[in-house]
């Protein structure tokens, strides 16, 4: 049985507080996996600890109770993990460094695992053109491109050390409709062409239905529900699930 | 579009919209410009003594008048300009070096570093920089050396906060945390990520510096612990000129309108800048 | 009834260093009196240009090329300073999409919602109307600051204020977007009453279909900087005479039928830089003919519709696409 990419068991995230305010727990005993080739959709309003969670995944947050393994082994630091993870963030102006050009930007995860330039050229090319833009824009500063295409961007650099886990952290949020719908196919085709396993996170919950096959959905720092997006849909079993729902349609 | 017919379409713009800082430009380019090449200029030459009567008004001959020693004022002033801004540029460029890098490593990295660095930095910043100009010339004694390590120990607080401030900002972008997630370390992201975004701070932080290290190091030269005579600063041309001010107001006069042009310049352009590379609301300039 | 807000013809370009780019391109619209109406469109369309061009509020890089904005059967454009100022003041009243850039984080709730009222209101008078916008506990709310407010509260103060005056038309730019999922619907039903009880307009700017589709009684949709299609907003959503609002829907993810492919317009929406003597929508429309990249479509009345379409009779007669059905 090969491991879950990643899997949480009751992990708590508390961050102290200072000179007599109390800690606050950002996630409360959360438990969940991900494989390979699937996609968790993460679900809740904003300030429930979707993103937090989001973090521990990747290992940019350590634990302060419980454990979080990668690929059955415990995470280690995250210099180890090189390639192995990616993450693609909410918005678009601030997704790729705007004084380098594009095509440096998506080489950049090859550039720390210390592959050649020649090699490194190639993929870049490669890469850009499976995320639907042809090999001209590597040499396009962002402030040149839309937020579609910036998007499209960070996907190819989230893409080009193959890696075995994926976090979207409202990666669609602030795309236009239009644009949103491109951006999830691409991710969807993605995923079936190179099998890694996805957190989705997100308050909307039209998108994530449309990729996930599971979901979770969070409330202020704990996960209320997971379940398949149809057995979502149908019965959902948490009355918080159920006005998240309403409000939404 | 070419090059030049970009420079001439943007400085029609900055006509257009800003014409003060284009007079500040304009100003300022003078000035360098003098700085530069004055000393190679036809005119007499600046140290020598008794060229003319002691103490004459402006002539034609002597457009600035004549100093106590009978020295042409005007190639002197020439030559105030071109020490007040070396001095001042060279200090403000050294310390912006070291300034940016502990600002991103407090920015970036928080935790003790910041701690230590920012406090250290709001310490400096706390004193007047007269008293450590002061302070810092009686221990190394008078002259440019001592005028550049108080110009550069005044404004080094300048840019480790601001820099801080805005890597701050930058710490939880897109593009750094994508880094951070494919392994980069942490200097390889302060080198390509942040630095190259915190450039345009750090060029604004430069002219309101060097504005400020102008200054500075005029106060240091009126007080007679800066540049030392025969060598001449704008600030010690002020101090010489403002023992003759009732009957040889001219010295004074012109120094001090030198040095104020110089420093006004510099803060026009500086906000110029500013409008460009941080606007306050709306497009920037371009 | 006459309109209250006419554009004719509307060009209006933006000036950078090397090139002139028009935000809108010719734009046509008119808004009724007493009416709610939902403009759409992404980004690139001119939508936020239009509804900054109302209030005069364009930036100073903006250059009026061609056309009008009639108010109350006067020029916007034409007007003097005082003018101006009087129509932003008193006739206006503005929604943006973060209450708390609207808001001075220096100044008490309630002594802005006074100022925002005019005259010498009452403690009364102005907890009345934080009440109206369904605020419970208005005194408390009227000696915060804005930063003590939740997103939603904010911006129902916003909304209190924008009709505060009897401002007869309410210019709401993605009045809920920044506001959490939850409780969108609520304060979009406010400002629907509000509204409805002032018997002011409402311009709404939005992307989101789905909203816009319940909360207004017409909508305009925009595309390179022109109106391509305006109607009754359950008409046009459910049977669209325009191919670029068809493909809109078609596309949007929260249609999207469970285990169906969504399919997305292809390309992107093109940057306008002079104006369009054919259809800027032909390179990326699946109903394309010849005459498409040859005549500029004008707008015209089809059924209940205003159209920019050459064949919007075609679009019309085919298979609807339904946002609101359940999925299957």
């Amino acid at each position: 049985m090969i491991a879950p990419v990643v899997s949480l068991s009751e992990v708590w995230v508390t961050y102290r507080g200072g000179l007599g305010r109390p800690g606050i727990d950002a996630v409360k005993g959360a438990s969940l996996e991900i494989s390979a080739s699937e996609t968790l959709g993460l679900v809740g309003e904003s300030g429930c600890g979707k993103s937090t969670l989001g973090k521990v995944c990747l290992g940019l947050v350590r634990p302060s109770l419980g454990e979080m393994l990668f690929c059955g082994e415990r995470f280690g630091h995250l210099r180890k993990r090189r390639g192995q993870l990616a993450v693609v963030l909410q918005f678009p102006e601030w997704a790729l460094n705007p004084r380098i050009r594009c095509g440096r930007s998506v080489e950049e995860p090859l550039v720390v695992l210390g592959a050649h330039p020649a090699e490194r050229r190639r993929r870049v090319q490669a890469m850009l053109e499976s995320v639907g833009l042809d090999g001209g824009f590597a040499e396009r500063f962002p402030g040149q491109l839309s937020g579609g295409q910036r998007q499209r961007v960070a996907i190819a650099r989230a893409l080009i050390t193959e890696p075995r886990f994926i976090v979207f952290d409202e990666a669609v949020s602030a795309l236009d409709v239009s644009v949103q719908a491109q951006v999830l196919n691409l991710i969807l085709d993605l995923q079936t062409q190179h099998g890694f396993g996805a957190l989705f996170i997100s308050h909307d919950l039209a998108a994530t239905r449309y990729l996930s096959r599971r979901i979770a959905v969070m409330r202020e720092g704990e996960i209320v529900e997971i379940g398949s997006r149809d057995q979502f849909y149908d019965r959902p079993e948490h009355p918080y699930s159920r006005s998240l729902l309403d409000a939404d349609s | 579009m070419s090059t030049r017919e970009k420079v001439s379409d943007a400085w029609a713009m900055l006509w257009r919209r800003d014409r003060l800082s284009a007079i500040g430009l304009v100003l300022l380019a003078m000035l360098v410009l003098l700085g530069l090449f004055g000393p190679y200029l036809p005119l007499d030459d600046a140290t020598k003594i008794a060229v003319g009567p002691r103490l004459t008004p402006p002539s034609w001959r002597f457009p600035f008048g004549t100093d106590e020693l009978g020295r042409s004022f005007l190639p002197r002033v020439i030559l105030g300009i071109r020490a007040t801004f070396l001095l001042s540029a060279s200090a403000v460029l050294i310390t912006s070096c070291f300034g940016a890098v502990l600002g991103m490593t407090a920015g970036y990295l928080r935790g003790t570093a910041d701690q230590l660095i920012a406090r250290c930095a709001d310490v400096l910043f706390a004193f007047p920089a007269l008293l450590i100009g002061l302070l810092i010339a009686a221990v190394l004694g008078p002259g440019n050396f001592s005028a550049i390590v108080v110009i550069a120990v005044a404004t080094l607080p300048l840019f480790v906060r601001v820099i801080r401030s805005v890597t701050l900002g930058l710490a939880g972008r897109g593009f750094i945390v994508a880094a951070e997630v494919a392994g980069a370390s942490s200097m390889r992201i302060m080198r390509v990520h942040i630095l190259p975004n915190v450039a345009g701070a750090l060029v604004v932080q430069l002219t309101y510096a060097l504005s400020v290290g102008m200054i500075i190091e005029s106060v240091l030269s009126f007080l007679g612990l800066g540049v030392q005579p025969p060598g001449a600063s704008l600030g010690s041309l002020l101090r010489q000129g403002s023992a003759y001010l009732t009957f040889a107001p001219w010295l004074a006069l012109s120094s001090g309108l030198v040095l104020s042009s110089a420093i006004m310049s510099v803060n026009l352009v500086g906000d110029a800048i500013r409008d460009i590379l941080e606007p306050l609301y709306g497009r920037p300039l371009t | 009834m006459s309109a209250l807000v006419e554009v004719r013809d509307l060009t209006i370009a933006y000036d950078s260093i090397d090139r002139s780019v028009l935000a809108l391109d010719g734009a046509e619209l008119t808004i009724e009196a007493g009416e709610s109406l939902a403009i759409v469109g992404e980004s690139g369309s001119g939508k936020s240009t239009l509804g900054m061009a109302i209030g005069r509020l364009l930036p100073p890089e903006a250059r009026r090329l061609n056309g009008d904005l009639i108010y109350e059967g006067r020029s916007v454009f034409a007007a003097g300073d005082e003018e101006v100022r009087s129509l932003r003041r008193d006739k206006l009243g503005f929604i943006f999409q973060s209450p708390m850039t609207a808001l001075d984080p220096t100044m008490r709730v309630g002594r802005q919602v006074a100022l925002a009222a005019g005259g010498r209101p009452e403690i009364a008078d102005i907890a009345a109307l934080l009440e109206r916008a369904e605020l419970s506990d208005p005194e408390r709310i009227m000696r915060s600051f804005p930063h003590q407010l939740s997103g939603g509260m904010a911006q129902r103060v916003v909304i209190a204020m924008a009709i505060a005056r009897g401002q007869r038309l309410v210019i709401a730019d993605e009045p809920t977007a920044s506001l959490d999922a939850s409780i969108r619907d609520r304060v979009m039903a406010t400002l629907s009453r509000l509204r409805r009880e002032n018997s002011a307009s409402l311009a709404i700017f939005s992307h989101d279909l789905r909203m816009v589709g319940r909360h207004a009684d017409r909508i305009a949709v925009m595309y390179a900087g022109r109106v391509v299609e305006t109607g009754p907003s359950a008409h046009v959503l459910r049977f669209p005479a325009h191919p670029y609002t068809r493909a809109l829907m078609a596309g949007a993810v929260d249609g999207a039928r469970r285990g169906v492919r969504l399919e997305p317009i292809p390309g992107a929406p093109p940057v306008v830089t002079a104006r369009a003597e054919n259809c800027a929508f032909a390179p990326r429309c699946s109903a394309r003919q010849s005459l498409c990249f040859e005549r500029r479509p004008e707008t015209r009345r089809v059924h209940d519709r205003i159209v920019a379409c050459h064949f919007a009779e075609r679009v019309l007669a085919q298979h609807h696409v339904g946002i609101n059905e359940p999925s299957a």
